[in-house]
């Protein structure tokens, strides 16, 4: 039967999946460690902190048994870092950069190539670490930035300093980079790219529909030309290695 | 090529297309194809055919002494000259739906028959400019809602570009609900 679902994530599945980030939590009961399908949990002992997953920590907070520590990015000063960066009109044609990833785990067969290896263990967002934890990198928005943002400004207003500069802030970020994302609509093409280096995740989420029916219909319109520039590329692969012209050109460059 | 099943490509291929035949075929006088009107087919009657009975035909070569094709294919009105003028001058003004409600697909059937570079060329074009236009538009209807010349941009729209509207708006109005969702909770 025909799916009617979208290709791709929507932004609800977006927002679910990004609860499974790591947030430091400062627990105000003790508990002990949990077996989580995804891994154990480690104990909770006041007041040390502990990093949990965002799920369990917006739980906790809910009950009033932890409180949870906005990441170093969710603060107000580097989120106006962040913001400069964005508008500044040197960088209008790219977004903030994204955290930096750790090294491939693994011994590639083939240098710098470690996609190849049957080893080789690639770790994206939400399993990065530290993405959102006391120990995140402050000058770089991770892949859920949004999500986890205005979660944790939502169910934890009391752990914030500067609420609603921090709201602002957020807001006005996500406007600078959605304006940017539809400035980047003009070059799509049916076989082009646009750099989309340090997105978000629910930023992609919004677009995902739009863009790729716009580079679908493209590519329809495009398949005849594509079609007869391929054949003719065959043709002339071919008409090259049995021309006897192309033999005499090398004789005569050897005098 | 199309699925089977795909209602887009059944409905695209039912858009008509002048074709010329070039044999009498005077069985066919009192179908619907020649509305029924009771007229000869002969050689030389242009009727406007659906395209997939309209390729067919062109397409064909009967064995025997005559094998050239039982009718010739023409461009259909919507992909004329006049409507690529008007497409090149201001691809956003031009009301597409008018033209062939699958407009982008009878194109890219055309394309596929015809091999008109230029056409292509032209098709593209339009279709990115267009697509402009509608992202510019599912972002505003928030704000602006309803300008009397936007309605007649959205009424011009034909059935892909109406999908790619709705799938830019559905994407800001889903981001939306799940702010709006998880702030309740």
């Amino acid at each position: 039967m025909a799916l009617p679902l979208p290709p791709g994530l929507t932004p609800s599945e977006v927002g679910f999946l990004c609860e499974m980030e790591h947030v430091t939590v400062i627990p105000r009961q003790t508990l002990d460690g949990l077996e989580l399908l995804g891994g154990p949990t480690g104990a909770l002992k006041p007041p040390f902190p502990t990093p949990l997953p965002l799920w369990l920590a917006l739980l906790l907070k809910k009950q009033r048994r932890a409180n949870i520590t906005p990441p170093p990015w969710l603060s107000v000063d580097a989120l106006t870092q962040i913001l400069d960066f964005e508008t500044d009109e040197r960088t209008a044609e790219l977004f903030s950069p994204s955290p930096n990833l750790p090294p491939a785990t693994t011994t590639a067969p083939l240098e710098g190539d470690p996609y190849l290896a049957h080893d080789s263990l690639e770790l994206s967002a939400p399993f990065l670490k530290d993405a959102a934890t006391a120990r995140a990198q402050a000058d770089a928005l991770p892949y859920h930035w949004l999500e986890i943002g205005h979660l944790l400004i939502t169910h934890a207003p009391d752990d914030f300093e500067d609420l609603d500069a921090v709201r602002k802030l957020l807001r006005d970020l996500r406007e600078v980079r959605m304006s940017k994302l539809r400035k980047g609509f003009e070059v799509l093409d049916a076989g082009g790219g646009v750099k989309m280096n340090g997105v978000g995740g629910m930023e992609i989420a919004e677009v995902r529909g739009f863009v790729g029916g716009v580079v679908d219909g493209l590519r329809k319109l495009n398949r005849s030309r594509e079609e007869s520039r391929k054949e003719r590329e065959t043709e002339e692969r071919e008409n090259g290695f049995g021309s006897s012209s192309y033999r005499d050109d090398e004789d005569e460059d050897m005098l | 090529m199309a699925s089977y099943y795909c209602p887009t490509a059944i409905l695209t291929d039912a858009q008509k297309a002048p074709t010329t035949f070039s044999l009498a075929v005077p069985a066919l006088s009192h179908s619907p194809l020649n509305n029924n009107s009771g007229t000869p087919i002969t050689p030389a009657t242009t009727l406007d055919l659906p395209l997939w009975l309209a390729e067919m035909l062109a397409v064909s070569r009967p064995s025997g002494p005559a094998s050239a094709p039982l009718a010739t294919l023409d461009m259909p009105s919507a992909l004329g000259p006049k409507v690529m003028n008007a497409l090149t001058a201001d691809a956003t003004s031009v009301e597409l739906r008018q033209q062939a409600q699958w407009f982008y697909g009878l194109g890219e059937r055309m394309l596929e028959l015809f091999e008109d570079e230029e056409m292509g060329a032209v098709l593209l074009n339009t279709f990115k400019k267009r697509a402009l236009e509608i992202a510019d538009k599912a972002q505003n209807t928030r704000t602006a809602q309803q300008g009397g010349d936007s309605g007649d941009f959205m009424s011009g729209l034909d059935e892909t570009e109406r999908q790619l509207f709705r799938a830019a708006h559905d994407g800001t109005h889903t981001v939306k609900r799940w702010f709006e969702a998880t702030s309740r909770g």
